[in-house]
């Protein structure tokens, strides 16, 4: 896949490595990458051969500093900017990639870029990475899930104090409150984030997306629909039938 | 607008400050409290100009006697029929509410605490949702406002063995955002306050309210308030305000429209 203006696509080895592109603007995310990033997080969800994604950014100085503001003010009325969103779901998609997603952070995670990490399943952080949430200090509310997708994930008390108050956080606080699961030296991000992606991509497909949707639809439902769902999933990896089939 | 004799209440700009000052003993104050609460948290949810909350508990411990506690819920909806527990009266608040926490904060106090958004914590604070030890179980919504900021093991833990955790452990766990030491409370509540009043303050309101609310939806209904919300505040001009602040690399300054 190629021809993107904004986002970059490699797969090998089972492994999709999606990188967004626009080093000079620290990737800020922008009408056009949201747009090249849907096609390709369309493409990914439908290739079975693809096992697991990594998400990064390019450049040095950030993996995304947020939102491209310079297009805010010109954005269309909002009652066409809500149909717009809805036609083309990004977010909906990216939380229902079936396969598990890496994201690999630098530099500065701020706004959408603290989001997109979060609609991945696991989170590896460069030392030097710093973290924040400045969209109250603009006037406006996170719009890529932040608001739902921070608190489920290290908990609304400390989810509310980054998201009111846009403090931001090194890699290793972020380590601490659960917001990325592994910090690692900068030269090594890449080849971190590809040997975890490698240990996934060894273990059987099925297995491994069963365990993805158990646990992403599971936080969704009451312990006992969990479980459930659980158990019909482990059934159907058997090749048994599922109740009632 | 009742008289303040338990809670002192006043105002700095758009910070809005509560002291709970005195210690609650008995059912008469617990009443008092309750009707105290109520009417300045129906105020603050009025008046616009109020941006921030800060809740402190006046440099006195936040645990209450729990002489005639037991009965009191049950009391106090005898007598007025609908009373809401004080602690619902803060959740409701759409702005947020920070709280300072020093001494020991027991039982009903910590129920209080778990109310408000943001906790800061003294290093000597202790904490404990000890109402099992007096023969009571929480009722002014600890048993579902723990296990929701800490996990339901350590608010099973903490429940039903009514252990009281110093601040170290609190902040280990989740239960206060901060611990710093006792005489730096006050100015750290301040610059907290300050720094949030300072921001687009509908912007403040709609993502408490889409973190608050967005928990008991699930993610997709979630992620449609969250949108509901974002482009609601297209129409506001503090929206324009800050962006246009930020590409001119100047302060912006909202006022709540």
């Amino acid at each position: 896949m190629a021809g993107f203006k904004t986002v970059l696509y490699e797969k090998n080895n089972g492994i999709a490595w999606i990188t967004l592109d626009r080093p000079k603007q620290l990737n800020a995310y922008s009408v056009g990458m949201r747009d090249d990033l849907y096609e390709v997080l369309k493409a990914v969800k439908d290739d079975d051969e693809v096992k697991v994604g990594i998400l990064r950014g390019a450049g040095e100085k950030a993996f995304c500093a947020g939102a491209d503001l310079s297009e805010f003010l010109s954005a269309p009325p909002p009652v066409a900017a809500r149909q717009v969103r809805w036609q083309r779901d990004i977010w909906g998609l990216f939380a229902a990639l079936p396969q598990p997603m890496i994201a690999a952070v630098h530099g500065f995670v701020l706004g959408s870029g603290i989001e997109m990490s979060l609609f991945c399943d696991m989170r590896i952080a460069s030392a030097e990475a710093q973290f924040g949430l400045p969209e109250v200090a603009l006037g406006i509310i996170p719009a890529a899930g932040g608001t739902q997708t921070l608190p489920r994930l290290i908990g609304r008390g400390k989810a509310v104090e980054l998201l009111l108050t846009n403090e931001w956080i090194s890699a290793t606080e972020a380590l601490r409150i659960g917001l990325v699961n592994q910090v690692v030296a900068r030269k090594v991000l890449y080849e971190k984030a590809r040997s975890m992606a490698e240990k996934i991509a060894s273990f059987d497909a099925a297995a491994v997306r069963a365990v993805k949707q158990a646990v992403v639809r599971g936080l969704d439902m009451t312990l006992p629909q969990g479980l459930d769902l659980e158990k019909q999933l482990a059934l159907g990896l058997k090749g048994a039938k599922p109740n009632g089939a | 607008m009742r008289r303040n004799r338990l809670i002192t209440y006043t105002t700095n700009g758009h910070v809005a400050s509560l002291d709970f000052t005195h210690q609650v003993t008995d059912i008469d104050d617990a009443y008092e409290l309750v009707m105290e609460l109520g009417d300045i948290t129906a105020e603050i949810g009025a008046t616009d100009m109020i941006r921030i909350v800060v809740v402190n508990a006046g440099g006195k411990t936040m645990s209450f006697s729990t002489a005639g506690m037991g009965a009191l819920a049950e009391a106090l909806g005898q007598m007025t029929g609908d009373c809401p527990d004080p602690a619902k009266l803060l959740a409701g608040l759409p702005q947020p509410v920070l709280v300072g926490l020093e001494g020991d904060i027991l039982g009903m106090g910590l129920e209080l605490a778990l109310a408000c958004d943001v906790r800061v914590a003294v290093d000597g604070a202790r904490f404990g949702m000890t109402h099992l030890s007096e023969g009571q179980m929480p009722s002014w919504g600890g048993t579902q406002r723990l296990s929701r900021l800490v996990g339901g093991g350590n608010a099973l833990e903490l429940t039903l063995g009514a252990t009281i955790i110093d601040a170290p452990e609190a902040l280990r766990i989740g239960l206060v955002n901060k611990v710093v030491p006792r005489d730096r409370l006050s100015s750290t509540l301040d610059e907290m306050a300050h720094n949030m009043a300072a921001k687009g303050p509908i912007a403040m309101r709609y993502a408490k309210e889409a973190i608050s609310a967005g928990l008991d939806l699930s993610l997709g209904q979630g992620l449609r308030l969250e949108a509901d919300l974002y482009f609601l505040l297209h129409t506001s001009r503090d929206r324009t305000e800050g962006i246009q602040a930020f590409q001119n690399k100047g302060k912006p300054k909202f006022e709540g429209r």
